[in-house]
């Protein structure tokens, strides 16, 4: 008996505060916004500072691949969101179908804190539709004393002083890429016999690849198995927090970017705040605390002085290449080349 | 009374029958009508009938991921044997106690997840790792080894992963034999090796055989331990086949090389029952 009194007072509580949160949210202004972006994209403090200083709600929705980003805002024609980030390769896809809104440029007093290098990329030429937010890029790391000559290039990576101690990543496209771009090719060469010869060339590098590996790369380089290694941004940034001694190299013969980028949706129903929102997010200290909260490169010009410095790229690099999708035939020598590097490096 | 027995038994292995069709058959047939199809953008496919897949499995490239995948079967399985055997043999010999605290030994790592137990062998067998550092510490290396990402690396980690499935079945055709025949071969004027091989080894050789067979065609797949312990340098069919539906996605090339490695399996299994005429995996069950 006193059990079923118990439970009856504790739905009738439970029924109460549901109701009390209905009439809560009435009793708020209706400014909100909806965020749709990578689960752990902003530090909380960020989010609750925007909240508390411009009086809007963010409600908050992610997703886990730049595809189901893509099918839900193809689905609901651009109106459930206000503000969208996604990967450079698909945000091509989304400006080519329309979903993207044209930049009102006006109503963004800090669009200037833009670093330039990360703009007019091929899937937004003219800077109409999109934000970047933070860049990876794969690059070279060293330990000086386990080698005895400055490394400066990709090209550096054939020297037999580093037989079977080189780690990297198993990415096939950057490290292909890198071979292309050794060959001053571009990292997204089309034609299968420039792609079949930068095949050729990778297998010579295979006698000093020590590992091939996605998750931990860094790992290698820590505990004394590789004394070089091809890491993605946030293994760069493992690496030299454990051991600042390394060195980063930017390489002479160019970089490969990947691009996280903002836009607004072309329905989007709350756009003006989707405007304060990235404006916020534009000012240097916000997007200082952005970057080193998830370790890409910062791209905003305004904040390097305030992020960590490892985030920051060199003045000496004005140009990156982007990964984009090619042809299928060109795919299969890409795929084949991979493979038969893999087989060579046993 | 009798018709109801047999639909009550109709029902208890209705959800068997309804898994294996749904979750094996229909994979198994789909992935063989896909080896024949090409592919198309991206990881879409397109029916149309071909046997170019088939064809592709030829080049060298793909071609010596089957040679590598036996190769490094054959030498696991045949280090196992070294291993396994013996192993086995002399545990059917312990006493009843010990049998049961051997066999709470060789069950205890299955408690954790292989491919966790994998990396801990990084922690050994890395430049600084456990292995290196009591070598250099007793004075017998001055440099480390370099164990890990190499071939060997792959080798021992395969036999560890497959070593108990050894112990296991000659154990326990060891332990069913009865040694009272091999007293009687002593008695009759064998000596100890005589006696092992005319007696022993024969009587304990469907438990020999059911061990390999099941080191043998595990070893052709377990290509997270070359990927993980080998540094992704061996290319084994599996990693092959797992490159091919993801980065590559190619999957009718996929599917094409998982039909060739399976019929290949198959062909062992069949061999495996002309010579040893067992239609069963003895010995262990």
């Amino acid at each position: 008996m006193k059990k079923r009194v118990l439970a009856i007072l504790l739905c009738s509580i439970m029924a109460g505060s549901l109701l009390s949160g209905c009439g809560g949210e009435k009793e708020e202004n209706n400014k909100e916004l909806v965020l749709y972006t990578w689960e752990g994209l902003f530090p909380q403090e960020v989010l609750d500072n925007f909240e508390k200083e411009k009086g809007i709600r963010i409600i908050s929705s992610n997703f886990d691949s730049n595809e189901t980003m893509l099918e839900k805002v193809q689905q609901s024609d651009g109106k459930d969101y206000d503000v969208v980030i996604g990967d450079d390769y698909i945000i091509e896809q989304v400006v080519n179908n329309g979903l993207a809104k044209e930049l009102d440029k006006s109503k963004l007093s800090n669009y200037g804190n833009i670093n330039p290098l990360y703009q007019s990329q091929f899937y937004d030429p003219d800077n109409k539709y999109t934000i970047p937010h933070g860049a990876g890029i794969p690059l070279i790391v060293y330990d000086p004393e386990q080698v005895d000559f400055e490394i400066t290039g990709y090209e550096d990576l054939w020297n037999s002083k580093l037989e079977d101690k080189i780690a990297i990543i198993a990415s096939y496209r950057a490290v292909e890429g890198m071979v292309l771009l050794t060959m001053g090719k571009s990292m997204n060469e089309e034609d299968p016999t420039v792609i079949k010869e930068a095949g050729e060339k990778l297998v010579s590098l295979a006698p000093n690849i020590r590992m091939i590996q996605d998750t931990n790369t860094q790992n290698a380089l820590l505990n004394g198995e590789a004394s070089v290694a091809i890491l993605y941004t946030s293994q760069v940034i493992a690496a030299l927090q454990e051991n600042p001694n390394l060195k980063v190299v930017y390489p002479k013969e160019g970089l490969g970017f990947g691009i996280m980028n903002f836009f607004i949706p072309k329905n989007a129903p709350d756009t003006e705040e989707a405007y304060e929102f990235l404006n916020y997010i534009l000012e240097p200290k916000v997007a200082a605390k952005c970057f080193d909260f998830v370790g890409y490169y910062c791209t905003n010009k305004a904040a390097d002085d305030l992020v960590n410095p490892d985030l920051v790229v060199p003045d000496s690099v004005t140009k990156g290449e982007i990964i984009q999708n090619v042809s299928t035939e060109a795919e299969e020598v890409y795929n084949q080349n991979w493979t038969e590097f893999k087989a060579a490096c046993d | 009374m009798k018709k109801k027995k047999s639909f009550g038994l109709f029902l208890t292995v209705l959800p068997l029958y309804f898994f294996t069709l749904c979750f094996v058959l229909g994979p198994l047939l789909y992935m063989i009508a896909l080896s024949f199809a090409s592919r198309g953008d991206g990881s879409s496919v397109v029916w149309n009938f071909t046997l170019d897949n088939y064809r592709k499995i030829g080049e060298p490239v793909y071609l010596q991921s089957f040679v590598q995948s036996f190769q490094l079967a054959f030498t696991s399985t045949g280090l196992i044997i070294l291993l396994g055997y013996p192993f086995g043999y002399y545990m059917a010999k312990l006493s009843p106690k010990w049998k049961k605290r051997m066999m709470l030994l060789i069950m205890v790592p299955f408690w954790t997840s292989s491919l966790i137990r994998m990396y801990g062998w990084i922690i050994i067998l890395q430049a600084k790792g456990v292995l290196n550092g009591i070598l250099m510490k007793l004075g017998i290396l001055e440099e480390p080894l370099k164990i890990l990402y190499s071939y060997p690396a792959v080798v021992i980690g395969m036999i560890y992963a497959l070593l108990p499935f050894m112990v296991l079945a000659v154990y326990s055709s060891a332990e069913k034999m009865d040694w009272s025949l091999l007293e009687a071969a002593r008695d009759l004027g064998a000596n100890g090796i005589q006696a092992f091989f005319t007696v022993t080894f024969k009587l304990t050789l469907p438990g020999l055989l059911t061990g390999i067979i099941l080191t043998f065609i595990p070893s052709m797949g377990l290509f997270f331990i070359a990927d993980i312990l080998g540094g992704n340098k061996i290319v084994l069919v599996g990693s092959v086949i797992q490159d091919q539906l993801t980065r590559g996605s190619n999957w009718p090339f996929a599917a094409a090389l998982a039909v060739v490695l399976m019929m290949l399996t198959s062909l062992m299994i069949l061999v495996y029952r002309k010579v040893t005429h067992v239609k069963d995996l003895e010995g262990l069950f």
